[in-house]
């Protein structure tokens, strides 16, 4: 048989797998072995005629995870991933995001999470796995921003737990104001940047509206003024 | 044979004979002693100048200069003592004139000894560092006669008593004065200073202080002021007579001190006389003498311009806020213009025209200008009265100068957009309806803007006045093309360029046939040469004359708009129509058509139709006639009304909403214009170089300026730095 086209071209999501001549996958012994249950477990999930795990086993595999479907930690997941599209791990993904964690199997994975929480909030990581949650919502082709209520939901997920009060009055905000009716990529970034230097809170006496806030934060900044007087 | 005998030669020095006569030197001082003794009583003609002088040599040759120099001391000093005494003894006035006599006398001996002595001066004093014979005589003088302790305390009381005394208005004896005077600055710079001046000045401060506390008490701020300068004068003049010159600029800050700056502020907000006061009555004179007087003294017209500013904006402020002046706005316009040509000539006429004055008049206009956001709009409309009727029978030159006068107004404003989009409406209502008083002055504001504000501001309104000269040309083809057409109703058209004139929407409206068919003809005749353009015609602007027959046969040519020409034409072929079968056969917008109907059958004196039920308002039930019985004086009776007005409220948010998105645009250029040059900045820049690009249009809002910055990162022209927030950069 002439070998197979290694790369197919199409959207994602996609599998494709570097094949051989006689279309196994080529590695030693060991890590074959590896690769195998890893697939193996990928198989368990995913969607046989898609080729990838789709929404339903993702649900499936955050069930037998013992974690919410909503969770955070699933969110990681993604992020360890790198999936590209919300909802679906491709195969390539999968495998990528498996041997990076170091782990083979259901039970491993699920030790791993914790391991991997930590791993997210290193400070080198935080950053990028924030702007990385924003963009695993951006679901249609072109779409630059995410709808206000979205954005609560995600804010509360990402940065509730390290800054409690600030995402509380931000989500409030956000409701109740109607500038915007959809957050853009840049004022994402800077919610994370608004929390992190430390402004004071709830006062927020070293806030300077003449420095390069988004306007966002600026009307934020007001109405929390305004609530307070 | 001769006896040989030896000699010595010695040559032996020349010795002039010694005349070591021990009684020698005390001899020839008697003498000199005598002549001294002489000389101070007046004796000296019976002297033999030559013979003392050689005396003097030869004791001074002889050795005897210390002899000789001691002795003029001693001799010197007895008699200045003895005329001390007598000094001394002089009553009352004649106290001084019997110092300046003695003085006189002094300074006569002085000379003839200095003569007598001069070998002296000029050989043994200056090889024992001695003071000299003149400045010897001065000193033993200074000491015995002016320093001595009855004559000092004396001096200076008499010399104060004097001057003060003059001050109060006596006549005193000035030469005297100035002799005495020249005397202590004879004696020297420290004697002038020490035991004249300073006293002097001290005595004067407390004389002013008192008499400045006195004034202010009872005189009101002109009246003080003139006290002022008639005082600062008189000491200049005393200067001037008999007081040394560097002592003008002391005893002018004295006065200076103690009688302006120490009641500058009392003065200026004296009540009922104060500057505002003299502002408000003009009091050119009280200003100019105020302006000079306080040039002299440290914040004097700082002091005086902060005052005028804090009142020029008080009153400018109340100007504009003033609800009643916004009712009218020519009128509004004309206080603004008067305001700032009352205090141009207050400016020019008191305070020399200073630049600092000037600034401080623009700034306060530009401050309270802005505070009515309609400003732009009244000036526009003030201009346009003006062009209308204002300026008719005007000469050329003062035309120039009202529009001279309204482009200072145009400078102050800080949103001179929207000054453009007003100016646009009312002059294409002017063009349009062809009452422009003077082409010229229309041309020579638009030049006057050009100049202020580039060519950009300017173009389309000179695209207006292009289009109106090509229509006329235009149609002059059209007619000549079209004989047949002479004899029927006469068609002008403008035809505008859709960008250079306002926007107008194109309304819906059903022309009487004649005039269809008419318009139809021109429509292609134009496309005929113009291929390539669309005509859509703006029913909502153009006029038309009809003449007209009433009842009684009267006749009368009215003047309505296109729309009522519509309207009146259909009662040619029904005598009653209803509200709705106008509405109908016109097509007219519902409000529009009210409003004219309304015009035609509300209004007294252009009532030409007649209304059922006799309604101030339109319904739609109603039913219009002929109103037969119309009259006017008038042959011509106009009716239609295309003139510029004050925009009513809906109308003025939609023009301020306008120009708010015809703004953002150029605030977005302005951004990207900036950033493409600089690459990275930071934002409290950015800010500063838009709103400064920006200025001459409009004051750009921090907040509008960073919505559009947002913008353009969504759009991705810019991004933030990743590693300073504050920072963006241009992405290519």
């Amino acid at each position: 048989m002439p070998p197979r086209a290694s790369k197919r071209k199409s959207a994602p999501p996609n599998s494709s797998s570097v094949t051989s001549s006689d279309g196994r996958s080529v590695s030693n012994k060991a890590k074959t072995k590896g690769m195998d249950k890893i697939d193996r477990l990928f198989n368990t999930y995913a969607n046989s005629s898609l080729g990838v795990i789709d929404p339903e086993g993702i649900e499936a595999l955050c069930s037998d995870l013992g974690v919410d479907y909503t969770d955070v930690r699933i969110l990681m997941l993604a992020w360890k991933l790198k999936a590209e599209k919300q909802g679906y791990f491709t195969q390539d993904e999968w495998q990528t995001g498996l041997k990076a964690l170091g782990v083979d199997s259901l039970t491993k994975l699920k030790k791993a999470l914790p391991e991997l929480e930590k791993e997210v909030e290193e400070p080198s990581n935080y950053e990028d796995f924030y702007i990385y949650a924003f963009q695993y919502c951006l679901t249609e082709e072109k779409q630059k921003s995410v709808d206000i209520e979205s954005i609560c939901e995600l804010l509360n997920l990402v940065l509730g737990v390290q800054f409690r009060p600030q995402v509380d009055s931000l989500v409030e905000y956000l409701k109740v104001q109607n500038d915007y009716k959809v957050i853009n990529a840049d004022q994402w970034i800077n919610f994370l940047r608004f929390c992190k230097e430390q402004i004071s809170f709830p006062d927020l006496e070293n806030y300077d509206a003449t420095q390069a806030w988004p306007l966002i934060l600026d009307n934020f900044v007001e109405w929390m003024r305004e609530k307070q007087s | 044979m001769s006896n040989q005998k030896k000699r010595n030669f010695q040559i032996e020095a020349f010795k002039h004979r010694v005349v070591v006569d021990p009684k020698y030197a005390e001899k020839t001082w008697k003498i000199l002693e005598h002549a001294i003794h002489e000389i101070y009583n007046h004796n000296a003609s019976g002297l033999s100048f030559e013979e003392l002088y050689r005396n003097a040599y030869n004791m001074v040759l002889h050795k005897f200069g210390e002899k000789l120099y001691s002795g003029l001391v001693t001799t010197m000093t007895a008699h200045l003592k003895e005329i001390s005494k007598s000094i001394e003894a002089a009553q009352g006035d004649l106290f001084l004139e019997e110092l300046n006599r003695k003085w006189n006398d002094h300074n006569k001996a002085l000379q003839m000894i200095r003569d007598i002595l001069m070998y002296m001066d000029r050989t043994y004093i200056p090889n024992s560092r001695k003071t000299p014979v003149y400045e010897l005589g001065l000193n033993l003088w200074r000491d015995n006669i002016i320093h001595s302790g009855k004559i000092q305390s004396r001096l200076l009381s008499t010399l104060l008593e004097l001057v003060h005394r003059e001050r109060t208005g006596e006549v005193i004896d000035r030469g005297l004065m100035r002799n005495t005077i020249k005397m202590l600055m004879d004696l020297g710079s420290s004697v002038y200073q020490d035991d004249f001046e300073k006293p002097f000045l001290e005595v004067s401060a407390e004389f002013y202080k008192v008499e400045s506390q006195k004034f202010i008490e009872c005189c009101d701020c002109g009246d003080y002021l003139k006290k002022a300068e008639i005082r600062l004068n008189e000491e200049i003049e005393r200067i001037a007579h008999y007081l040394d010159v560097k002592s003008e600029a002391k005893i002018t800050n004295v006065v200076e001190k103690e009688m302006i700056a120490n009641h500058m502020t009392r003065l200026v907000h004296m009540e009922n006389s104060g500057l505002v006061n003299m502002l408000l009555d003009d009091k050119y004179e009280d200003l100019g003498r105020m302006y000079n007087l306080f040039k002299r003294v440290p914040n004097g017209l700082s002091m005086i311009r902060d005052v005028m500013t804090s009142h020029l904006r008080e009153t400018g402020k109340q100007l504009v806020t003033d609800a009643e002046s916004s009712k009218d706005p020519v009128e509004f316009v004309q206080r603004l213009l008067d305001e700032r040509d009352k205090y141009d000539k207050i400016i020019c006429q008191a305070f020399s025209n200073a630049k600092t004055f000037q600034n401080a008049l623009n700034s306060s206009f530009e401050y309270f200008i802005n505070l009515n956001s309609r400003s732009p709009e009244f000036i526009s409309l003030f201009v346009d009265d003006k062009l209308r009727k204002g300026l008719k029978g005007v000469s050329e030159e003062d035309v120039e100068i009202i529009l001279d006068k309204v482009m200072m107004l145009f400078r102050y404003l800080q949103e001179k957009d929207v000054f453009e989009k007003y100016y646009k409406q009312h002059l294409a209502k002017r063009l349009l309806s062809g009452k422009t008083v003077s082409d010229d002055a229309e041309r020579s504001l638009i030049v006057k803007l050009k100049t202020e504000c580039g060519y950009q501001f300017t173009s389309k309104l000179e695209g207006m006045f292009t289009d109106m000269k090509t229509s006329q040309d235009t149609m002059q083809g059209f007619y000549a093309n079209h004989p047949e057409l002479a004899e029927g109703p006469t068609l002008v058209v403008q035809v505008l360029t859709t960008g250079s004139w306002p926007t107008q929407p194109t309304i819906t409206c059903n022309l009487p046939t004649e005039m269809a068919a008419l318009c139809e003809k021109f429509r292609s005749h134009y496309l005929g040469t113009h291929t390539g353009r669309r005509l859509s015609w703006q029913t909502n602007m153009g006029t038309a004359d009809i003449k007209a027959t009433f009842g009684k046969g009267q006749k009368h040519e009215l003047n309505v708009s296109t729309y009522q020409m519509c309207v009146l034409m259909l009662f040619n072929n029904a005598d009653r129509l209803s509200y709705k079968e106008i509405e109908q056969a016109t097509e007219i917008p519902a409000s529009d058509l009210k409003r004219c109907l309304q015009s035609m059958a509300c209004v007294k004196g252009k009532n030409v139709l007649r209304k059922e039920p006799m309604s101030k308002d339109i319904g739609t039930d109603d039913a219009f006639f002929v109103n037969d019985k119309f009259t006017s004086k008038f042959y011509k009776v106009k009716i239609g009304t295309v003139v510029a007005q004050k925009e009513s409220e809906p109308e003025k948010l939609e023009t301020r909403q306008r120009v708010e998105e015809d703004r953002k645009p150029q605030i977005e250029a302005a951004i990207v214009r900036i950033m493409k040059s600089r690459r990275v900045l930071d934002h409290n820049n950015v800010i500063a170089e838009v709103t400064k690009q920006l200025q001459s249009r409009f004051l750009a809002n921090p907040t509008e300026i960073k919505k559009r910055i947002e913008s353009l990162i969504e759009r991705e022209f810019l991004e933030r730095d990743s590693d300073d927030r504050k920072l963006y950069r241009y992405l290519a």
